[in-house]
């Protein structure tokens, strides 16, 4: 019951983030159009300008969220605020964010090399948290539906070498036709963790296509050694769940890479713009 | 799960095959890469920054191309910056165009108050100054045009939009007649050039008059002997007869050869023209054909306004009247001086020494004054030339005075077929067509769009085509300014169709022409 209403006031706040930024947009596109279409609001225009600083000011607000990260004990000891309403400002404030940025370049291609390459940044920085937030809704999903196991990313590489290490032994106290399979057909695809693409279309990464030698095998063992397949084969399953939690989690955690590099130099390059601005 | 003993030392196992659950949370992996990833990019971007400063031409800080008027400058931003790389300064800009803060204030801020009025005294120095970066914004790319600066920056004194706020015209507003120093019928003279050029279209009888200019923004002055020759003062033309001047004390007009005998200043042309042009009659005289500013009507017309008005002092230097626009002021001044320069011009034939002394002087004081009233500076003032005919010769009596008058409108008859007479004298006529002084209006640019009546439609040209009738005064005279108001520049003129920005009429600066004849008087502005 109290998990359902946390579950309940999360999405309210969320619904009305969607709201705020659906208004803020509009508000700004009104104006763009209005003042367009009464005056101007060509790049240099106060207008145009207004675009400008507020498109500023919501990308400091927007990588404000990094800081809240790292200060997590501070922020929560100061009451700044759920991570939830944080990160719905980050997500619909870069939406925003990209939205001002437009307005302020009367969508055109700026002229400058600074302005040129700050203009390049929002749009790589934005699209890639998108990009991001499209990740993170899909892949848990897709996670979920058909992955028995769960493994922590960091352990991977110590849980693929246990596998590894257990599958080899028992392959290693079996028949030959057991040892001479596991060295042909199983031994590379256990070794190491590895990222297959087929995991985003199949989450079973075709294990049971893979695993049919195993089926005719079987029936040509003895009852002992067929335990021993079966082991394997279990062994094997387990790998390529290892394997799908491998690649979707590091995709999961490298969209950030597209992200928050960009995001830096963003934040710099603004930095440049402004000093220009208000220098010259 | 597996009991706790068949793992030594974990807590338990997971999944179909048993794997050991973790002893501890596993730590996150620090995200410091990301973070080092983008300090790199950023010391790789402000790397190229500063090496460019250093070494190349300081491109990668620069906010865009510079227009292409200023392209050449784009190597070394010290052509427009100080040193200290901060904004672009106004005397970097004076290195090629004309010095910014220079007496006469090409590009000062307080320059466009005269705009073309030519008035220079109103040229005083304004406290909004601002920097020419202020409005002509560069580093907006190869085509972005600079001299297209935007409303806002006029917005902060005047009104706010043109299709709102935009005042009237003030000939519109304050109902300024246009000057009817020329009585002048439009209806009636369309009529008859189109009946004497056997014209078609009504507009291009308009032509025939109003010729244009070589831009063909506005159009030539109005000059009696292009336009109004063939038909008006033809030879058949003459004056009633007048009296001749005698000795007694009945007013009357000097004949040629007492003209000639008297060898007054300015008399020169009685040596030139035709004796066969004055005829007796009895006691009277009478010229014809008469000529457009006809020497020996202006001659005798300046004798008797001295008899009514004997100290109007600058005013006898003029041809006509001294009623003239501000901006007009210093053709009174050049129209002395041609006068002065004539007089002086007759008595070089004079053969008494000291006459011939009195040149030498009368020379150079006419050099210096020509020189002082080019300067834009120069304190000209119409008054020096209207205070004197504001008094008349008291010792004339009331019937003296009137026959004078008589004389004179009997003189100027043929003049005043369209000239007006006033105190003695043949009223200026205005012969600029220029109207708006505070905004520039291209007519080659709106003949296309528009025709010439569209416009101009306040006196009833087409309704007045299609009868003979001569159509009321009030409706056809050349007081009437025939001009639209705003409201028919904002059909056209808004933010969606043709343009509405403020300097699509108003020049800040002052006229372009203008501004290179100031160069010549720039060192010696006082």
């Amino acid at each position: 019951m109290a998990l359902a209403s946390i579950r309940l006031r999360s999405s309210s706040r969320a619904g009305k983030g969607k709201w705020i930024f659906a208004a803020l947009v509009a508000l700004a596109l009104a104006a763009y159009l209005v003042v367009g279409e009464l005056w101007e609001s060509a790049p240099g225009s106060d207008l145009s300008l207004t675009f400008g600083w507020a498109a500023a000011a919501v990308l400091v607000a927007v990588a404000a969220l990094s800081a809240r990260k790292r200060t997590m004990k501070l922020a929560s000891r100061l009451g700044l605020g759920r991570s939830q309403a944080w990160l719905s400002v980050h997500i619909y404030g870069g939406g925003l964010f990209v939205v001002l940025v437009l307005l302020h370049s009367d969508f055109g291609l700026p002229d400058g090399w600074v302005t040129g390459w700050l203009l390049g940044l929002s749009l790589w920085t934005v699209a890639g948290g998108f990009l991001g937030r499209m990740l993170q809704r899909w892949i848990p999903r897709l996670m979920t539906s058909g992955l028995a196991t769960e493994v922590i990313y960091e352990r991977i590489p110590e849980l693929v070498e246990e596998v590894r290490s257990r599958a080899a032994t028992v392959a290693g106290s079996g028949s030959v036709e057991i040892q001479d399979f596991y060295a042909r057909s199983m031994a590379k695809d256990i070794e190491a963790p590895r990222r297959r693409w087929i995991f985003f279309f199949d989450i079973t990464g075709g294990v049971r296509e893979r695993l049919r030698a195993v089926r005719y095998l079987r029936g040509k063992l003895s009852e002992t050694e067929a335990g021993k397949l079966d082991e394997l084969e279990s062994l094997y399953r387990t790998k390529f769940e290892i394997d799908a939690h491998y690649t979707l989690q590091q995709t999961l955690r490298g969209w950030l890479w597209l992200h928050v590099p960009t995001s830096i130099l963003l934040l710099v390059f603004l930095g440049l713009h402004l000093w220009g601005v208000l220098r010259y | 799960m597996a009991s706790k003993d068949k793992w030594t030392g974990q807590k338990g196992s997971f999944g179909d095959v048993e794997l050991p659950v973790a002893r501890s949370y596993p730590a996150r992996a620090a995200r410091n890469k990301m973070l080092l990833a983008g300090a790199a990019l950023v010391a790789f971007a402000l790397g190229a920054v500063v090496f460019d400063e250093l070494v190349g031409r300081g491109a990668l800080a620069s906010n865009g191309p510079l227009s292409s008027d200023h392209a050449a400058f784009e190597g070394d931003c010290a052509n427009c910056h100080d040193p200290e790389l901060r904004e672009a300064s106004d005397e970097r800009c004076s290195v090629c165009h004309e010095k910014f803060g220079d007496e006469l204030g090409v590009y000062n801020f307080a320059a466009h108050y005269i705009y073309r009025s030519d008035d220079f005294r109103r040229l005083v120095p304004d406290e909004h100054e601002v920097a020419c970066f202020t409005c002509h914004l560069e580093h907006e790319g190869r085509d972005a045009p600079i001299t297209r600066v935007d409303d806002v920056r006029c917005d902060s004194c005047h009104f706010g939009s043109f299709r709102d706020e935009h005042p009237e015209f003030d000939f519109v507003a304050e109902r300024i007649p246009d000057s009817d120093a020329v009585g002048f019928a439009h209806i009636h003279h369309v009529r008859e050039v189109m009946k004497r050029q056997a014209l078609e279209d009504v507009e291009k009888s308009c032509l025939y008059c109003h010729n244009a200019q070589p831009d063909g923004k506005s159009f030539e002055p109005i000059a009696f002997d292009r336009h109004c020759d063939s038909c008006h003062l033809t030879a058949t033309i003459s004056t009633p007869g007048l009296p001749i001047q005698t000795d007694g004390a009945e007013p009357g007009v000097l004949t040629l050869e007492q003209i000639t005998a008297a060898r007054g200043p300015g008399a020169r042309w009685a040596y030139f023209t035709d004796p066969n042009e004055y005829r007796r009659r009895g006691s009277l005289l009478v010229k014809g054909p008469v000529h457009h500013r006809d020497p020996w009507v202006l001659e005798n017309l300046r004798r008797l306004r001295g008899l009514l008005h004997p100290d109007a002092g600058l005013a006898d230097l003029l041809r006509t009247s001294a009623d003239a626009q501000p901006h007009q002021v210093r053709a009174l001044y050049s129209e002395a001086i041609a006068t002065l320069e004539d007089q002086a011009l007759g008595l070089r034939g004079r053969p008494e020494r000291e006459i011939q002394a009195e040149l030498g002087a009368i020379d150079a004081l006419l050099e210096r004054l020509k020189k002082e009233i080019e300067k834009p500076f120069a304190s000209l003032d119409e008054a020096a030339f209207l205070l004197a005919l504001g008094s008349r010769d008291a010792s004339l009596s009331a019937e003296q005075a009137a026959a004078i008058e008589a004389l004179v409108s009997e003189l100027t008859t043929p003049c005043r077929q369209c000239h007006r007479v006033e105190q003695a004298t043949i009223v200026r006529v205005e012969t600029d067509q220029r109207t708006l002084r505070r905004a520039e209006f291209d007519h080659r640019a709106h003949i296309l769009q528009a025709r010439c009546l569209d416009c101009h439609s306040r006196i009833p040209i087409l309704e007045g085509l299609g009868s003979e009738d001569k159509p009321a005064a009030q409706v056809d005279n050349a007081s009437i300014q025939n001009l639209p108001a705003i409201a028919t520049c904002r059909q056209c003129h808004t933010p969606k169709l043709a343009s509405d920005r403020c300097v699509t009429c108003h020049l800040f600066h002052p006229n372009k022409s203008r501004r290179s004849e100031l160069l010549l008087y720039l060192d010696e502005a006082p």
